[in-house]
Order: structure tokens, then sequence, then C-alpha cells
């Protein structure tokens, strides 16, 4: 290079590092989240015990209770309006229920330690189901009656699937996403934990909680479509749990997720005191490219949360429901 | 004497031969019995939603239970 040219390549560089500068963190919306006042508690069956996941249609909230065995129903802006399951192992009832999907005219449940999938119509009247191998963990709606669930590896045997695809009837579609096994199986379990977040077309979104910085897009069919890298901006803790005289160094990738309108809203986990990994206060907004469009704050550590028409229904430390306005 | 001690032995196999399938019988079902109360114990821990320190002390305690019972079975 001529020594002519320097001044100009100098002049370009200082330009592209301005540039990177007024893309950094510092130039990501910022907004708080505006919290929908929702109505006092109501009937005792109105509290939730121990909330685990949640669905929500054009009008109606299912949240699933493992503690009480039942389904929760609230309208959109948090008020209660019945609840339906109860515990048991006949029809219509339920053993710790872990995940729950609005499905056509049906709502499913995961009835976890009855290992089956439980069908019901929106009134709650219990409409049949099918068995599964395994202990169902949460459940998707993939659309055309493809329901998508989630089993956590046992830890004791080799190639063990984490998502599995059913047709409405029961019958086994697909099934994928091994798990990752070694000789440490506490190690494992962090390291298979996942979230979905259905896709447009049939297809669906998995997002390892302690993973490293993608998201996995699967097709209809269950091939791996491709991994989004998630924008660099995008913070989340790493640290090295000490218990009982052994370390185990985590990535608190994600706590929570979902997707909504093309975004995905992911929460990573907050590092407490630097020496644990907690519930997260924000909210991250990312583009169908990973790419970070905003930060929400939220005034309050969310556990599991479902945003749906830029309405998020989040579950707080309380285990009580709050509603929020996150959409952009 | 020896007429005894070869019925004796006959016993002795008929004895364990005819109690065998029963002993795996209940081997199969403590071991399952261990499986199932491990996953529940896995299952209840990854579903605490807990900070990961009191997930990963819980998790350990699981698979030490789980060591336990199939050493006792």
């Amino acid at each position: 290079m001529s020594e002519r040219a320097w001044p100009g390549t100098a002049a370009l560089i200082a330009i592209l590092a301005l540039g990177t500068a007024a893309s950094g963190p510092s130039s990501v919306p910022r907004r708080r989240a505006v919290e929908v006042p929702v109505a006092a508690a109501g009937p005792d069956e109105a509290v939730l015990g121990r909330p685990l996941a949640l669905a929500a249609d054009a009008d109606r909230l299912y949240v699933v209770d493992a503690l009480d065995c039942a389904i929760k129903v609230f309208t959109r802006d948090g008020r209660f309006l019945r609840s339906f399951g109860r515990k048991g192992a006949g029809p219509g009832e339920l053993s710790f229920p872990s995940g729950v999907a609005v499905s056509g005219d049906s709502v499913v449940v995961a009835d976890k330690l009855n290992l089956r999938i439980q069908a019901y119509d929106r009134d709650g009247a219990a409409g049949g189901g099918f068995q599964v191998p395994f202990a169902p963990d949460r459940v998707f709606d993939l659309g055309g009656g493809r329901i998508l669930v989630t089993g956590n590896p046992t830890g004791r045997g080799p190639a063990e699937p984490i998502l599995h695809i059913y047709d409405a009837a029961g019958g086994p579609v697909w099934r994928g996403l091994e798990a990752r096994a070694s000789n440490d199986r506490v190690l494992d379990a962090f390291r298979n934990m996942v979230l979905v977040c259905p896709g447009d077309d049939g297809g669906f979104f998995v997002v390892f909680r302690s993973g490293g910085g993608e998201i996995l897009e699967y097709a209809p069919s269950g091939a791996l479509r491709r991994e989004i890298r998630v924008d660099e901006r995008y913070a989340y803790p790493t640290v090295s749990i000490t218990a009982g005289g052994r370390s185990m160094t985590l990535a608190g990738f994600c706590w929570a997720a979902s997707r909504d309108r093309g975004l995905f809203y992911l929460a990573a986990a907050e590092a407490l005191d630097g020496r644990d990994l907690g519930p997260a206060r924000t909210v991250s907004v990312l583009d169908g490219q990973g790419r970070l469009r905003a930060v929400v704050d939220l005034p309050c550590a969310v556990h599991r949360f479902l945003v749906s028409e830029g309405r998020m229904f989040a579950i707080d430390d309380e285990g009580a429901l709050r509603v929020f306005e996150v959409g952009p | 004497m020896r007429k005894l001690a070869i019925l004796a032995l006959a016993g002795l196999i008929l004895v364990v031969t005819a109690g065998a399938p029963y002993a795996s019988a209940v081997d199969l079902n403590d071991q399952t019995d261990c499986n199932t109360n491990h996953m529940k114990c896995r299952e209840y821990t990854l579903n605490l939603d807990a900070p990961w320190y009191k997930v990963m002390v819980l998790l350990t305690l699981c698979d030490l239970a789980f060591c336990k019972c199939a050493l006792s079975v």
C-alpha cells in the first residue's frame, strides 16, 4: 500500500469504528414494561399453587398448576374464570401436570406422572388423549393437529431424544434432539434444559437454557433448518457454582423464552451474588435473525412467561400471575 | 449316606431353580421402583424453577438416592 493511501485508510477505519460504537449496547432501545392491573385473586381455586406453564388463545389464558393438578383459566386481563382437572389417574384427572397448549378446539395437557397427554375441550370437559413412553414435560401446538412434547432425559441411557412430535390421535410422527450425555449426570441435566417456541409454519425453535448463544430453528419435518446466532449485545452471565466441594461452570443463556409475531423474547438468567443463577428481571427482544431490537425492564423477577399479541403473561417470585405490555 | 447327600443336593437345586424366577422378579420390581423414584425426584427438581445452586444440590441428592436404592436391591 502506498503512503498516499494511508490517510484515506485511516479515515475509513475511524468511520467504521464510530459506526461500531454507535451500534453498541447504548443504542439498543430500552423501555419499561407497562403492567396491566390484575383483579384480586377471587376464590381459593384462583390461587396458583405451582404454576408451570402457560398457553393462550384469542381471549383466554390457560395456566397449568402442578400442585392443584388443574388447569386454571383466566381472561387476557388476568381475571380468573374457572378451573378444570383434579388429582388422579382416571379420564380427565391429572398427576403433576407440567405443560399446556391450545391445539385447535382442544386444550392439551402434559400429564407428567401419568405418562400421558390429555385433551379437554375449551370448557374443560375431558376429550381423550394418549399415553407416551416417557414423562412429558412441556407441550406445544405446531398446527395441523400436531403436538410437540418435550421430555427431560432420565440420564440413565444413551441418546435419549428430548423432542417428540405426535399427531392428534397420538401417533408418533418424529423424535429428535438427542440429549447430551457424559459421566456427569447433574451437569448433563443443565446442558439438556431446553425452551421451545412454536414457529409460524409448523416448525419450531429451540433454545438451550445454558446454551452458547444460538437459537435452533427446526422445519415442520423435524429437520434442523438453521442456527440463529444471537446478537453479541445480548448479555448473559456465566457463573461457577460450587456445592459440596465440586464446581460447575454454567452459562445463564436463557431463563425463559417466548416468541410472538416473529420476535423472540429471551430473558437471560440473572447472576445472584456472582455465585448462582436465578430468574430474570429484563427481557431482550430479538428479531428473526437474532438481532437485538430492544431491552424491556420488568418490575419483578419472572420465572416463566408467555408473550401473545404483545402482552406478556408472567409468573413472578410469589407464583402469582402478572400481566405486562411489552410489545413494540 | 451317599443317597441322602444326593437327595439333599437335588432338593437344593430344586429350591434354587424354583425360587430364582421369583427372586429376579422381585429385583426387577425394586429396580423399576428405583427408576420411577429417580425420575420423579429429577422431574420435581427440574420443575422447581429455583436458582441453579439449589437445583444442582437436589439433582445430586436424587442421584445419590438412586445409587443407594440400586445397591440395596
